[in-house]
């Protein structure tokens, strides 16, 4: 089945402790990550550092929906990073949206795991998204169909890497139970890829 | 599973942990897995490392400076408050370095130390959940080569990473630079490098050599 | 003495119950709170309803405007739904603009109304291009004690199904609308959404329709929401993960839920209608 490519680019920006630019197919996010920082009184945990998340649209201001990705993004890295071990600080990440097709999410779920991985923030494990579509067709498919309109529903699967168990869902549209499953098992065979090039990266330390 | 010397990745597990009467020591991006004792949890993306015969760590690359107990920083005073100063080390927080933690400071006879002034100091305490102490005296009360450095230097930020490679004595470039001209540096392990030399020329040949370091 | 022991430990108070097979307010991990709806509350608004899970309690208001349809999409109207959590409903929350938690509840809600289709845009067209209705869907949280999204969606149920809309008579060449108040017509209702949260206690345990204790001691939560057979909604924003079996009995208790839930809904509007 086709696929989505992978490519990116560590160290594009000179500010943050890690940066990222990350392409799935033509979805591109750009991320950034400060951490462990110092943080704002009234955000400070006693026991653990307190994350955050920061995403940007494309254009425009942040609206209703993109706060939705935040929170979601930003508790994901919460579970997956070993918050314990950095109390009574913060760790931004900050992301930008600079091209969407139709896996926004996951390209920006992944790109927040290579830029936590980038810095070197103790983590408990990977995470990787996978983007499934379900066409009109009753098709499943991991490369987005062309118009919007074809269709019928999109998941988001975000899965570690030691288990391979549910981390996150979203899920767009209306599907059946036994449509949910297999895509779910696609998703299981796609995150292989997307956590292999997740090494490949990091192990050459260079573009790819 | 991760073997020694591979470049591993968070979620991997070591197995078979060497351990000398049940210990174990474990350095930067390894934990203790909880469900298998014998067994090491890794949070870090890097490179596996051991040596003989219980010690094992991970050689990845850091950014952020997090404060350890007796570590050789240089920081920045950020601002001065009361009795102590507030010093930028890099951290998450502002370390406190107290006016009688310098050479001969006393009650009444305190040290002449501005806001903006670059100190190589010593961490004292480096809990997480307090604030880093730093220190400017060692054990006898005397400075030695800790304290405020001179105005004319310059201070700039390097990786950590290069940091501890230019502390390893066998790293050859700063003693072929020290053949070529005389030159002053202080390296603070937080990632800060301050450096001095007789003339510009050389200061910049050094700026130089150091970009060109980092970029490797 | 279980009143301090419960807040020095939280965690610790809610494990002891736990382990006992039983959660502190006397409920089983698969027993939800008692269920209250009530329809046409405020007679103000075009459609309203209240409900109630437990102590939780949501409001939801209907009122229907006029308005422009967008050129790319003429033959449809809008649902604009908002939740409002005021500092009424807990102390967490402050006066001002919407807080980060109300707008991703709302933003759920919204992806909920959309994904399963319960109102076709298109009903709320009066004329294409020039006039449709937009109905803002207003939620009010009295209490916030857990599971507001479920309450949400009861509560826009039994709205929606209590919805009247005046009829309207258009004449496009004078851009000219009669509104008749007194004809009213009800909008369609496709299907019925129900939605069910979960949260995972140490990442093991798993507990039905939370309360706000145990949604904020909790290590993840889960929203499923079904439509008949069909899942439009299967959210998990993080925490911890998840393995497959628990996954599937977990869609199993929200279908036997949605059931019970259509039944409330079905009673209820027949009472109203009958008044």
């Amino acid at each position: 089945m086709e696929s989505p490519q992978f490519s990116c680019k560590l160290g594009v920006l000179s500010r943050p402790d890690a940066s990222v630019i990350f392409c799935e197919g033509e979805t591109v996010v750009m991320a950034g990550i400060y951490g462990p920082i110092e943080v704002k009184m009234q955000k400070m945990l006693i026991d653990k550092a307190s994350v955050e998340c920061n995403y940007r649209p494309k254009r425009g201001l942040p609206g209703v929906e993109d706060k939705l990705y935040e929170s979601l993004i930003r508790n994901i890295c919460d579970t997956a990073l070993v918050t314990s071990l950095y109390p009574r600080s913060a760790i931004l990440i900050a992301l930008q949206e600079m091209h969407n097709s139709g896996q926004l999410i996951s390209c920006a779920i992944n790109a927040a795991c290579l830029v936590c991985l980038e810095s070197g923030i103790d983590m408990k494990f990977m995470f990787g998204a996978v983007t499934c579509f379900l066409t009109n067709q009753e098709e499943l498919r991991l490369m987005p169909p062309i118009s919007d309109s074809a269709v019928k529903a999109s998941f988001v699967f975000v899965l570690d890497n030691v288990k391979e168990r549910i981390l996150a869902s979203h899920t767009e549209g209306s599907f059946s139970m036994e449509q949910y499953e297999e895509a779910q098992d696609l998703s299981r065979k796609q995150i292989k890829n997307v956590f292999a090039f997740f090494k490949k990266t990091l192990n050459s330390g260079k573009e790819m | 599973m991760a073997n020694i010397g591979e470049y591993v990745y968070p979620g991997d597990v070591v197995k078979n942990v060497k351990s000398i009467k049940g210990i174990t020591i474990i350095g930067p991006g390894l934990r203790q897995n909880e469900e298998n004792p014998n067994t090491l949890c890794i949070s870090q993306a890097g490179k596996l490392c051991f040596r003989e015969p219980n010690t094992y760590w991970i050689e990845g690359k850091r950014h952020r400076y997090i404060p350890k107990k007796g570590d050789l920083v240089l920081g920045v005073v950020a601002k001065k408050a009361g009795d102590s100063l507030k010093v930028d080390i890099g951290s998450a927080e502002f370390a406190a370095l107290p006016m009688l933690a310098f050479e001969g400071a006393t009650k009444k006879q305190k040290p002449d130390v501005q806001v903006g002034d670059v100190i190589y100091a010593r961490l004292l305490s480096a809990h997480r959940e307090m604030e880093p102490e730093l220190i400017c005296v060692d054990s006898y009360f005397k400075a030695g080569r800790l304290g405020v450095l001179p105005n004319d230097g310059f201070l700039i930020n390097i990786s950590l990473n290069l940091t501890q490679r230019l502390l390893d004595i066998k790293d050859p470039l700063l003693p072929t630079l020290g053949k070529k001209f005389p030159y002053e540096i202080v390296l603070g392990v937080n990632g800060r490098m301050w450096l001095n030399a007789k003339q510009r020329k050389d200061i910049l040949t050094l700026l130089r050599c150091i970009e060109a370091a980092e970029a490797d | 003495m279980a009143k301090q022991y419960k807040s020095l430990h939280p965690v610790k108070y809610y494990r002891d119950y736990l382990s006992h097979n039983i959660r502190p307010d006397g409920r089983e991990f698969d027993e939800f709170r008692p269920t209250l709806l009530n329809v046409g509350t405020i007679d103000t608004a075009d459609g309203s309803a209240i409900s109630k899970l437990g102590r939780t309690t949501v409001v939801c208001g209907i009122k229907a405007e006029f308005c422009k349809p967008k050129a790319e999409t003429p033959n449809k109207g809008f649902i604009v739904p908002n939740l409002e959590l005021s500092p009424l409903c807990s102390p967490k929350f402050r006066p001002g603009p919407p807080s980060d938690q109300a707008q991703v509840l709302t933003q759920l809600i919204a992806d909920i109304i959309e994904n399963s289709h319960c109102i076709d845009l298109k009903d709320l067209c009066i004329f294409p291009d020039r006039l449709a209705w937009c109905l803002f869907v207003d939620f009010v949280c009295l209490d916030f004690d857990g599971a507001v999204v479920d309450a949400c969606i009861l509560a826009l149920m039994g709205a929606l199904q209590t919805l009247c809309l005046p009829s309207v008579d258009y004449d496009p060449a004078l851009d000219n609308k009669l509104v008749n108040l007194e004809k009213r017509i009800s909008v369609p209702v496709h299907s019925t959404p129900i939605s069910t949260t979960f949260t995972i206690f140490d990442d093991k345990i798993i507990l039905v329709d939370p309360t706000v204790d145990e949604e904020n001691l909790c290590s993840g939560i889960l929203t499923i929401v079904l439509r008949g057979d069909e899942i439009c909604s299967l959210h998990k924003p993080g925490g911890s993960p998840l393995t497959d079996e628990d996954l599937s009995s977990c869609i199993e208790k929200c279908k036997q839920r949605a059931t019970s839930i259509k039944d409330l809904i079905k009673t209820v509007v027949k009472d109203y209608n009958n008044k």
